[in-house]
């Protein structure tokens, strides 16, 4: 992929100059237009809303145009602050209630703006079953992330998978940086304690997903 | 239409009880392209067309006058092909616009109606149907049967395409998404939902040939601003500006990507 983009530079760029098709802005001229045109496209708008358009360091370093690698320096560098910002729930307790997990781990509601204001909802959804295979038996489920169905067979319930999967979900580029997974807790989508709970339900042997049917 | 879903579904289950084991994994989402194929026969969005042209052809507004002579870049009233071009460069605004931004100038300065009004009434609700949403769907299907052909030619087309670009990789919001966290891998679905992979050219394509399109959980036509708009909501963010520049320079980016598609509109879409 990279040989053939190189290659695609080499001969492209000269011939693009050659019959005068002018150029493109730079990268760097590039983030600046974008940056200001993000500023203007959410018109009426409260400040406490086009805040959310506003990328953070680690966001800035994981949005490389054409999908290119990040350099070691920016992955220890997103590893870091990411690392950084995890919270834990105030009683220490890393799984909570499957029960209560399972509900969370298949809705998706919660956070999302209609006409300048956002969603009435008790709570947010944990999101999870938009990208992962939970319980193997529900069928609705996406595959934009791994297929998580028995992660708590292979894995066990021990307080380092609790913790493990706690800070995954809480900030999931702490382990894996610019990961498409949203960093769920450091983002203030999730609670501490909602994390809990779905962790339970991924790592309690009762939960669904980790019972053999 | 409600036998033909429940006989899918039929069909599902036992192919799921034949294969067995790990149905979810194997289970892929392409029953539900057939729902959508059937809708497509009897496409209802060719309402929209109709009615979308009565409106550009009759006398509206406080000027009492049609949109005959709005100007998509092919001239005054000139529709054929000129929606294959969009978005481009306008001399007369000095801005890259797309058709949306286009009909809207038009709206305002030849049947002088109110341009917040159209704003807020840009997309239809169940209780309110939009003038828009059956303008762009007329004037887009004057473009059938023709390759999409964005071209950046002007500087500021160029622009427009590059900050795009930047755009579609940004991540950003409470869920860190930026296009491509959907759109920017092979066999992807959100929970059973397709996402085409827009780095792939031929998926980009087909995905541009048929904007606006009429969808089904929405029952009736959305265009390419509502698409962005309801992206946009899913990843979070406020309520993306109608006409705005990040909303053009997607587009700009996605339709030049998206060269080459035959465009036949009104698509049909979930």
């Amino acid at each position: 992929m990279r040989i053939r983009m190189a290659t695609r530079a080499v001969i492209g760029v000269p011939l693009l100059v050659a019959v005068g098709c002018a150029s493109f802005p730079d990268a760097q001229t590039t983030r600046g237009l974008g940056e200001k045109m993000v500023a203007t496209s959410y018109p009426g708008m409260p400040e406490s809303l086009t805040r959310r358009a506003v990328q953070d360091r680690a966001q800035q370093i994981c949005s490389k145009v054409g999908g290119a690698k990040l350099t070691q320096e920016e992955a220890a560098e997103v590893a870091r602050l990411s690392r950084d910002s995890i919270k834990y729930p105030a009683s220490g307790q890393l799984a909570g209630d499957w029960k209560v997990g399972a509900n969370l781990a298949y809705a998706g509601q919660g956070g999302r703006i209609v006409g300048g204001v956002v969603e009435k909802a008790k709570e947010n959804g944990a999101l999870c079953s938009n990208c992962h295979v939970l319980d193997p038996r529900e069928v609705n489920a996406g595959n934009v992330g791994p297929a998580l169905a028995g992660y708590g067979v292979q894995r066990g319930s021990s307080e380092a998978i609790a913790r493990l999967t706690y800070e995954r979900i809480y900030n999931a580029w702490a382990y894996l940086p610019c990961s498409i997974m949203p960093r769920l807790g450091a983002g203030g989508h999730l609670t501490p304690e909602q994390i809990a709970h779905v962790v339970a339900y991924l790592i309690d042997p009762a939960s669904p997903v980790n019972t053999k049917k | 239409m409600p036998v033909a879903r429940s006989d899918i579904a039929v069909l599902a289950v036992v192919c799921l009880a034949t294969w067995g084991a790990v149905p979810v994994l194997a289970q892929s989402a392409d029953s539900l392209e057939v729902g959508r194929k059937m809708l497509a026969e009897d496409n209802p969005g060719e309402l929209w067309v109709q009615r979308g042209e009565r409106l550009f052809h009759d006398q509206r507004g406080p000027r009492n006058a049609s949109l005959e002579q709005c100007d998509f870049g092919m001239g005054p009233g000139r529709l054929e092909g000129a929606f294959a071009r969009l978005p481009r460069y306008f001399s007369d605004t000095g801005k890259v616009e797309d058709m949306e931004s286009r009909l809207l100038k038009c709206l305002v300065e030849l049947q002088g109606l109110d341009r917040g009004a159209i704003i807020q009434a840009r997309f239809s609700n169940l209780d309110r149907a939009s003038d828009m949403e059956a303008l762009s769907t007329f004037v887009a299907s004057r473009s059938n049967g023709m390759k999409m052909d964005v071209r950046l030619e002007h500087p500021q087309e160029r622009e427009m395409y590059k900050v795009g670009e930047y755009i579609f990789y940004r991540r950003t919001g409470p869920t860190d998404f930026a296009c491509t966290s959907c759109h920017g891998d092979e066999g992807k679905r959100i929970r059973l939902q397709d996402l085409p992979n827009m780095t792939d050219r031929k998926q980009m394509q087909a995905v541009i040939a048929g904007w606006p399109a009429y969808r089904g959980t929405h029952s009736t036509v959305r265009t390419m601003q509502h698409r962005l708009y309801d992206c946009n909501w899913q990843m979070r963010l406020p309520d993306l500006g109608f006409a705005s520049d990040v909303s053009i320079a997607l587009t700009t980016y996605l339709n030049y990507r998206g060269n080459g598609a035959v465009i036949q509109v009104p698509g049909v879409r979930r």
